[in-house]
């Protein structure tokens, strides 16, 4: 790149930021001017109330639920997509359809298709469960191709020259390089999905984010303070657990 | 036991890498392939056991027509050809014993293959290499904690577990630093001395070639420009391998 290249480049850069922030209304005096009220609203949820610490282990054992079902369908749902989406394993048709496919599907959000799907089956976990399937299963499809791409050949080709079957091939050379990858990825999208399902409470498909909802609608925040708690040592554990886990994998 | 004829291969948008290969490998052969790279060695011992398949040409081992073999014949043909790798080819996450028990798939029963459930005759079989290979007491280390040395030599078990008439050997100790790869000759000719497995091997080392082949072919584009004893490898002959520029 030419230094006049790399000025230009800087200065389009800048100007996106600028033009940004004066689009959003960033202004730094608004957000002097609502400190008092954010002091105010964390200092309401002080002390919290500990009577709705039922209803916050129901509320996150509701997300636990709905993160385990949600990511172990996808797991399974994504190994046919995760062989159509990779370069070395598909015909170029299936590959090009799976890919772009995926990346359509992978646009939108686990909150999006929540409300999709509230909307499709009602209220409750089970549409949250739907919008955690279908949109892990996109991205663990992605991570899935990626890896098949990444695969040795060398492995592979010395288990055929033993006079080994197709099968056999398969679940000697190639296995056993996929199924560490696969089940870490696994366990790290079902950390980002506790987040996700945590969430979609707020557009009515079940777990610990309607009692956040809730309680802040009825403006009664030592409730709601209990119900963030929770939450945050429930994605702490789970993090430190499958974090744990994922280390032994690989 | 191998018997090549008018063998060919031509790779897409690249050189000629075989150029019509007559060959004679009788049983119990220990054979050095050398030849500067590109010569064709690793086309050549890959078409002997189908894992290239040729442009043109005849490949037969023992009573086995290899070229355009169908696929039962090939995993057949495969099941009696032990085959050594550059760079040794293993599963680096599974142990020395699952990795070397995989010489004996083609024979194992199909559905215990799969689960992984070897038949304990063949894992007493495994020890048994391993402990001749000098790998005692590593059977159930996993592979990538091993040195390199020690990853061939459970390359040499995988291929010695299935039991193979021929062991063919694609510069097995190109990878490895000089000291090691004496060792691993020195096991190659042992299973050749003791066992009268056939050895063809490829070296890029003339010296190696000289200390441990019996019969020397060399490899230069793609043709066989010499073929005797070690010691009929006179200055004119390796001119004619490696070029008159170098050595």
């Amino acid at each position: 790149m030419t230094r006049r290249s790399r000025w230009a480049a800087w200065a389009v850069i800048l100007g996106a930021i600028v033009w940004s922030a004066v689009e959003t209304e960033v202004s730094l005096g608004r957000m002097i001017e609502g400190l008092p009220f954010m002091w105010d609203f964390l200092r309401r949820m002080i002390p919290p109330d500990l009577s709705v610490l039922g209803n916050a282990l129901r509320g996150a054992m509701e997300t636990i639920q709905i993160a385990v079902v949600g990511t172990a369908v996808a797991a399974v749902l994504a190994l046919p997509m995760g062989f159509a989406a990779a370069r070395n394993a598909a015909p170029p048709w299936l590959f090009y359809w799976a890919r772009s496919l995926l990346n359509a599907f992978r646009a939108v959000d686990t909150l999006v298709y929540a409300l999709f799907f509230v909307a499709a089956v009602g209220l409750g976990p089970f549409p949250g469960v739907l919008a955690v399937m279908v949109y892990t299963a996109t991205v663990l499809a992605k991570l899935y191709s990626e890896a098949i791409e990444a695969i040795e050949p060398g492995p592979v080709e010395a288990v055929r020259a033993t006079g080994a079957t197709t099968l056999q091939v398969l679940r000697w050379g190639v296995l056993p390089q996929l199924v560490p990858q696969f089940l870490s990825f696994t366990l790290y999208r079902f950390e980002t999905n506790i987040r996700a399902a945590a969430v979609l409470g707020f557009v009515g498909a079940g777990g610990i984010g309607f009692y956040i909802q809730t309680y802040l609608r009825l403006l009664n925040y030592p409730a709601a303070a209990t119900v963030l708690l929770v939450l945050i040592g429930l994605v702490m554990i789970v993090d430190f657990a499958s974090s744990r886990l994922r280390a032994r994998l690989v | 036991m191998i018997r090549v004829r008018g063998l060919r291969k031509d790779y897409p948008g690249a050189a000629r890498a075989l150029d019509g290969v007559d060959l004679d490998i009788a049983p119990g052969e220990f054979v050095a392939l050398i030849g500067p790279s590109g010569a064709g060695k690793s086309t050549l011992l890959r078409c002997l056991n189908g894992l290239v398949t040729p442009t043109a040409g005849e490949v037969r081992i023992g009573d086995d027509v290899v070229t355009g073999a169908s696929p039962e014949t090939l995993r057949r043909v495969r099941a009696r050809i032990g085959f050594v790798f550059q760079q040794f080819n293993l599963q680096r996450r599974l142990t020395v014993i699952e990795n070397a028990l995989l010489g004996g798939l083609a024979r194992a029963s199909r559905w215990r293959s799969l689960v992984g459930w070897f038949e304990a005759a063949e894992v007493s079989r495994a020890n048994a290499i391993l402990t001749r290979v000098g790998l005692e007491g590593l059977a159930d280390r996993r592979v990538d904690t091993l040195s390199g040395g020690q990853q061939q030599r459970v390359a040499i078990a995988r291929a010695l577990l299935q039991e193979p008439a021929v062991v063919l050997a694609d510069e097995p100790m190109s990878s490895l630093d000089p000291a090691l790869a004496h060792t691993v000759m020195e096991s190659l000719r042992r299973i050749n001395e003791e066992d009268g497995i056939t050895v063809v091997t490829s070296l890029h080392v003339l010296e190696l070639a000289q200390a441990y082949g019996r019969r020397v072919i060399g490899l230069s584009r793609g043709r066989v420009v010499h073929d005797g004893p070690p010691d009929s490898l006179d200055t004119a002959a390796t001119a004619r391998i490696f070029g008159s520029a170098s050595r």
